[in-house]
């Protein structure tokens, strides 16, 4: 987080006098480090400050006024030789307001954008309202090199004085809140894939909802804003408001500040659509089936547009002279089809919580979602009253948690998720002391340790790669739907038209205001947009190039009533997503502690006293949801609608027109939002056809049924086939059959035995499950293994191939990505991110790239020659065996969470001997026949890699079995 | 919230009351000291909900979770801060509120709530005890004076408001003591009267101007307030008291609940009241009616006066230990409670019909009642069951109506609601301009909590409408 102040040069014309800058070790910056900067005089470097405030008297002109003369002193100054510009609030008085900085720095950084001036000098900004990490967000992506958060400092000061912090000094406090602000800083930079400062700086990824374009255009210029809204003038009435009570003409009150009520609600403070009130209703009317108290709570939602809540609660619908006799519209059972709980893990909530919803969804033929945390198999089987707790959406994430052919199987729709609506560019994250052994298990992790998803996956980074994906999904279960998740943000209808022609069945657009409490807050406040842009601008995009036709289009984000199922509905949406309101309804009264293992009552903990606390039941999710359907009924008959289907789309059913009562709004414009776009009669607006996911050309269908015999009546099989590049994902349909028909438990080892000759496509042996075993005479490509989950995988080169294999690929990247279970033994080099988030499975390879064996959790790796760098970076469990031939291993590993040991003893040394036994035997390796041969030498040269965590928990697991064996004997 | 698992760790410890024998001998308060660590470790049961519902129960909003927390970590002052931010006077709150805030906390969803008022009486009184409650005189004066008729807990949140803000106010209060009820219509044993006192010196050194024995439209004319003040609140309670019309009821010996009350709340304070004027149980069979909080009231000074026996009768059918299924949680739960006056003797019946009083040479002497039942909102009495007890005094502690019309209401024409209340719109103003009303006048009987809440809003739109604006909470 360093960063370099001054004067930039010539970046074709590289001089000595380029490196003459001001290096800084962070960008928030202490009263020293300004004071040094307002008074540098070493040659080259002159500073100038300048004042951001202006005459309250004056209002917005006189804001504007300022604004203009601020940039035009600055560039004056720049001009004359200042090469260090400082904006500064200080100077406020009982005339004079400040300036919001973030307006000021921006607009100043716009000005000399166009001015030609900008590189030739920092702006850094000293100023009392920067305090959140968005705060410092934003200063910086509108240009700022440093920031002096004058007021927070001195807030700290004060808090010392009067006791509220305590054993801590000035100083400390302020490095304290500075790394804080910092990490904050750099975690919103990482989750933009943006890796250095530098590049952060002015680089404005910011999308603003509720800015005038004009505004826009001069003050945060190319900023996308889509729906127009306030301006100089509002902002300054705004500011003028804050400064009159700063300096009250009558000043009454105690020395208390405003209580803002933004993170947790308060009366007098920010509105929140879950209030007491709300929340109050909405439980006691789905205890109790009670319709009126429900329409109570959807009314005060509903009317809750007056305070500006949302963007739906500006729009008004459009009721038909003749309404729709209510008889004729669709039935609450069939309406209820269409909605689907959001994906929160087994993990985040409790198991009773995560069975309630998945019963619910399953008795109102909805679906619910694991989560990224996997599923209990034991939830795959029936209740004995017919209900099911086996969630109907398989959520596949970054981590792939338990992800095996058993889940896949066992879904009727797969989920990619891409980002949460909440916390888009973000992982889940799930604390240790919620890993507890059931969770632990379900997701193949190590109970205890904190378990955090990746932001990407490591599959994807391309929207090939996502059709892939899709395609490896289907394969693994032909019968489920896959649907990819996405977050409502500018642009997301391209992608959105990317992931339908990826062949997903399924889109789901994400909205920003949901998440748990667990969610950082700096997400939830200002990550994402509201569905209502995303999903508006989706079903525009994929109607305009004809590709509505053949997905559908979900959204989630805080839907809560009847009427914002409506609105999805009219502005393009199928199927409807709900997640908070169902956990509400559940019980939840959003004590937003989700990340404490402390909710009182029962949802988001995994400590049974408290689980014993819950009290939500099916049948008032399944009330809920009858409310929510009866509610959109009485809607659709008074617009004049009989079907959903009638209504997917219809934005000439909304009003946006209707001016809201609000100061702050009227300059609001969601027209935008309502275009559709001029499409021939025969482009349809919802879809009307299944993707073409091409099965019926995969080598699968040939394999199937040559391994008829084996499927049906468990005789072991054999075949020889020949294998080409074209051929992807080779073995994952004739697995998903062998689960299908003998469940987690496979067949016996080797049942089905096949062994191709050629060059194998991507995903080869995927999800591949027990009892099957794929020899590969060749090689193959990315993806080898992915999730393999139980089945054996052999890869060696052709036995006539003259160079040597030890020293040559023969694999792609991300070999064995998330495998659950399972064998592969490869004679040869593998790629980068080599068994990335392997949980379980045991795996012989002669050499791999760059980032082995991260996050993985469980399983064996031993390699045989080198590795690349960054090897075990946040692994946390299952153990790797490295030969460091050139002793420089060490160097390679990321020791953040491991240790490197020698073999423990004779047990462990002839395990690792055997396997190499093994990967010799089936591969003909040479390189493990020359290890073998020369044992006593090799064995020296072995190093263990040891997750701290893992050594933890087996030792714990130790000193348990000494105890029962102790307690066994006294008993 | 610095304790993650108070709540689950730590139980609730109410505030312990004073030995019975000893109590029923004196009118001090009840309750006794309770250590600080200990209170401390309450506060530390607040679970700092992301929603908290105590301050949506709370009338008056008051930052529970805040000052919990600030409690629990020692930080004395700023929590009287944050609680003086909501609240003018809890030192009477957290002495005689019912606490709707405890009744919606979230831990009593599946456990007992925090002890939200006791944390709160001890905030203030610590500050008092400490010197930091001390008057604070506006810093400007804004030349406007404000007439507030009526000095109870509606009339003196406002007053201190108003000025704050910078108004001269003047308190008229037609008894001999400023106070309304919360002098004489609380018993000394629920809050001692010098907890008022205190308080009104500090309102006088800030500014605060009272009048007693100012009966307005009797013995000070409406004109005086039209021509004396720029703005009129009306605070003047509901007083009008709820009778019981039955044969019998003309006998000696049966007495509304606040006059009785009221009396031996002056000889608390130390009037002379000969005895042939006094109310007293002394050595009577009493009968109270009414199963409320004042029928408790009277309870617990009766049994201070020495009464043979008292029996205390409720129309209403005896309410569950738990909340009934219609009355979840957040809502004021409608459970069998025990006071401290409950504890110290007498029974309770309830679903008791009284039908007629029967006297002795003129004086009550005998009640007749019968027993009922509830269909839906009718009553009915259950055949056979009508009973007769022997009783030398009845209160009548059935509630109150709303204002009393004539006088001060007539001669100002300030319209009248349906209820019987003073009309206002939605910014306290009556039907004539300038002349506002809150409390028990404009919203009928309710708890002090309320009163002091609508004091408080009336004080806002009171400078709003003199100032244009206003920076009133």
């Amino acid at each position: 987080m360093s960063t370099a102040l001054g004067p930039e040069r010539n970046l074709l014309q590289p001089k000595p006098e380029s490196c003459r800058m001001i290096k800084i070790l962070s960008p928030i910056i202490d009263n020293d480090d300004l004071a040094k900067l307002r008074n540098i005089s070493l040659a080259g470097f002159r500073s100038v400050t300048l004042p951001m405030r202006f005459k309250t008297s004056e209002g917005g002109e006189g804001m504007r006024s300022a604004l203009k003369d601020l940039f035009e002193t600055a560039g004056a100054a720049i001009r004359s030789g200042a090469t260090i510009v400082i904006l500064s609030d200080r100077q406020v008085d009982n005339d004079y307001a400040p300036i919001p900085s973030l307006l000021a720095t921006s607009g100043l950084h716009h000005h000399l954008v166009r001015e030609g001036l900008r590189t030739k000098a920092t702006l850094i900004v000293e100023t009392g309202d920067a305090r959140e990490v968005h705060h410092y967000c934003l200063l910086i992506g509108y240009g700022a090199s440093a920031i002096n958060p004058y007021l927070a400092f001195e807030t700290l000061d004060d808090m010392i004085r009067q006791g509220l912090l305590t054993g801590i000094d000035h100083r400390k406090a302020v490095n304290h809140y500075t790394k804080a602000v910092k990490k904050g800083v750099l975690k919103v930079m990482s989750k933009m894939g943006i890796s250095t400062l530098q590049s952060y700086r002015g680089a404005q990824i910011f999308e603003a909802i509720g800015l005038d374009q004009k505004f826009v255009d001069t003050y945060f210029t190319n900023t996308p804003s889509r729906i127009g809204g306030v301006g100089l003038d509002e902002i300054a009435a705004e500011t003028i408001e804050r400064h009159r009570r700063a300096f009250p003409s009558r000043p009454m009150r105690l020395p208390d500040l405003d209580w803002g009520g933004h993170y947790q609600w308060r009366q007098d403070g920010e509105y929140h659509m879950y209030n007491p009130e709300t929340i109050h209703k909405l439980q006691y009317s789905t205890r109790t089936s009670n319709y009126k108290v429900f329409k109570e709570y959807s009314e005060l939602i509903n009317s809750a547009s007056a305070r500006l809540c949302t963007l739906r609660g500006l729009m008004e619908l459009k009721f038909a002279d003749n309404p729709v006799p209510i008889e004729e519209v669709e039935p609450v059972e069939s309406i209820m089809k269409r909605f689907a709980t959001g994906a929160m893990s087994f993990g985040s909530i409790s198991k009773e919580a995560h069975e309630t919803l998945a019963i619910a969804m399953n008795r109102i033929g909805g679906r619910s979602n694991t989560g990224e945390g996997g599923e209990d198999p034991a939830r795959y089987i029936p209740d004995p009253n017919g209900d099911s707790r086996c969630s109907a959406i398989k959520q596949v994430a970054s981590a792939r948690f338990g992800v095996t052919s058993q889940y896949l199987v066992s879904a009727n729709e797969l989920q990619i998720k891409m980002a949460q609506g909440a916390k888009p560019g973000e992982g889940g994250q799930l604390p240790g002391h919620k890993v507890d052994e059931v969770i632990a298990r379900v997701r193949y992790a190590t109970p205890g340790v904190g378990l955090i998803s990746p932001p990407p996956h490591h599959d994807i980074y391309s929207i090939e790669d996502l059709a892939q994906l899709i395609y490896d999904l289907k394969n693994s279960n032909p019968r489920a739907r896959i649907s990819v998740k996405l977050v409502a943000e500018v642009g997301v209808g391209t992608i959105a038209a990317g992931v339908a022609k990826a062949h997903s069945d399924v889109v789901l657009i994400s909205g920003d205001s949901g998440g748990t409490g667990a969610s950082p807050l700096t997400s939830i406040k200002h990550a994402g947009i509201p569905w209502e842009l995303g999903l508006a601008e989706t079903h525009q995009v994929l109607v305009q190039n004809n590709l509505r036709s053949r997905i559908i289009v979900q959204t989630d984000g805080q839907l809560k009533t009847g009427r914002d199922v409506v609105i999805a509905a009219l502005l393009g949406a199928e199927e409807y997503g709900f997640a908070t309101s169902a956990l509400i309804v559940s019980g939840c009264i959003m004590m937003r502690v989700c990340h404490l293992n402390t909710c009182p009552v029962g949802v988001a903990t995994q400590d049974p006293v408290l689980r014993e606390k819950f009290t939500g039941k099916p049948e008032h999710v399944v009330n809920y949801f009858r409310m929510i359907a009866e509610e959109v009924r009485e809607f659709m008959a008074k617009i004049g609608f009989r079907t959903i289907d009638e209504m997917v789309g219809r934005r000439d059913k909304l009003d946006t027109r209707k001016a809201i009562d609000h100061w702050k709004a009227t300059k609001l414009d969601l027209s935008p939002m309502l275009e559709m776009p001029e499409v021939p009669a025969h482009v349809h607006v919802r879809r009307v056809h299944q993707q073409d996911h091409g099965l019926d050309k995969a080598l699968d269908n040939l394999l199937l049924e040559l391994a008829k015999d084996a499927l049906e009546y468990k005789k072991p099989v054999e075949m020889q086939l020949p294998i080409r590049n074209a051929n992807r994902t080779v073995g994952t349909i004739l697995g998903s059959e062998v689960t299908r028909r003998y469940g987690a438990e496979g067949l016996p080892d080797d049942s089905i035995n096949i062994r191709f000759t050629g060059s194998a496509g991507q995903s080869f042996g995927a999800f591949l499950p027990k009892g099957i075993s794929l020899m590969l005479e060749g090689d193959a490509n990315d993806y080898f293994g992915k999730g393999l989950s139980g089945g054996k995988l052999v890869v060696f080169p052709p036995t006539a191939a003259t160079f040597k294999a030890e020293e040559n690929i023969i694999v792609g990247n991300v070999v064995l990505y998330g495998a659950t279970s399972g064998e592969a033994f490869i004679r040869g080099v593998a790629g980068e991110r080599f068994a990335v988030r392997n949980s379980g499975a045991i795996a012989v390879v002669e050499g791999i790239g760059d980032h082995g064996c991260e996050y993985m959790t469980g399983g064996r790796v031993i390699v045989l020659g080198r590795t690349g760098r960054n090897f075990a970076a946040g692994m946390s469990g299952g153990i790797a065996y490295i030969v460091d031939q050139d002793g420089d291993f060490a160097e390679r590993c990321n020791l953040e969470m491991v240790d490197l040991e020698s073999l423990e003893d004779a047990q462990e040394e002839q395990f690792v001997r055997d396997l190499i036994a093994r990967h010799m035997r089936l591969t003909n390796s040479a390189r493990a026949q020359h290890m073998l041969d020369d044992w006593a030498q090799y064995r020296e040269k072995l190093v263990k890699i040891m997750p701290l965590d893992y050594r933890r928990v087996l030792a714990e697991k130790k000193v348990q079995a000494a105890k029962t064996y102790v307690m066994v004997h006294h008993g | 919230m610095g304790s993650l698992k108070g709540f689950l760790e730590i139980g609730r410890v109410n505030f312990e009351r004073r030995p019975i024998e000893e109590r029923i001998h004196d009118w001090q308060e009840v309750y006794q000291e309770f250590p600080e660590d200990k209170l401390q470790a309450q506060a530390a049961r607040c679970m700092d909900c992301g929603i908290p519902f105590c301050h949506q129960g709370c009338p008056l909003g008051n930052i529970i979770p805040d000052w919990n927390d600030l409690v629990y970590r020692g930080q004395w002052q700023e929590a009287l801060y944050r609680l003086l931010a909501t609240n003018n006077f809890p030192e009477f709150t957290g002495r005689i509120c019912p606490a709707p805030c405890e009744g919606s906390c979230v831990l009593g969803i599946n456990a007992d709530p925090v002890t939200i008022k006791n944390i709160e009486v001890t905030i203030i009184d610590r500050a008092f005890k400490e010197g930091l409650i001390r008057a604070r005189r506006p810093v400007v004066r804004t030349g406007k004076a404000v007439a507030v008729v009526g000095s109870g807990p509606a009339g003196l949140a406002a007053a201190a408001q108003l000025n704050q803000a910078g108004h001269w106010v003047t308190v008229f209060e037609r008894a001999d003591r400023i106070g309304g009820l919360l002098r004489y219509g609380i018993p000394e044993f629920k809050m001692e009267k010098h907890i008022l006192d205190r308080r009104l010196n500090i309102m006088r050194e800030e500014g605060v101007m009272f009048r007693i024995n100012a009966n307005i439209g009797i013995n000070v004319p409406v004109e005086e307030l039209r021509r004396e003040f720029d703005a009129i609140l009306l605070a003047g309670g509901a007083t009008h008291a709820r009778d019981l019309q039955v044969p019998g009821r003309e006998l000696k010996g049966i007495h509304f609940a606040m006059d009785y009350l009221q009396l031996q709340n002056k000889r608390c304070e130390g009037d002379k009241i000969p005895d042939s004027e006094f109310i007293t149980a002394k050595d009577k069979h009493v009968v109270i009616i009414g199963g409320g909080d004042t029928g408790a009231d009277c309870l617990g000074t009766a049994h201070r006066q020495g009464a043979r026996s008292i029996v205390q009768f409720e129309l209403l059918s005896k309410p569950p230990l738990e909340r009934a299924p219609d009355n979840p949680w957040p809502n004021w739960p409608n459970i069998f409670r025990t006071s401290s006056a409950h504890e110290e003797g007498g029974e309770r019946e309830y679903s008791v019909l009284t039908k007629k009083f029967a006297g002795r040479d003129g004086h009550v002497a005998q009640l007749h009642a019968v027993r009922v039942e509830f269909e839906g909102r009718n009553i009915k009495e259950v055949p056979r069951t009508e009973f007769t007890l022997d009783v030398d005094l009845v209160l009548l502690a059935m509630g109150f109506f709303g204002p009393e019309r004539n006088g001060m209401l007539e001669q100002l024409g300030v319209a009248v609601n349906e209820r019987g209340n003073v009309a206002t719109n939605a910014e306290k103003m009556t039907s004539v301009p300038g002349i506002y009303a809150a409390g028990d006048m404009a919203r009928g009987q309710s708890l002090v909590v309320w009163a002091i809440r609508e004091g408080r809003e009336a004080a806002k739109f009171v400078d709003k409408y003199l100032m244009g604006h206003t920076d009133l909470p």
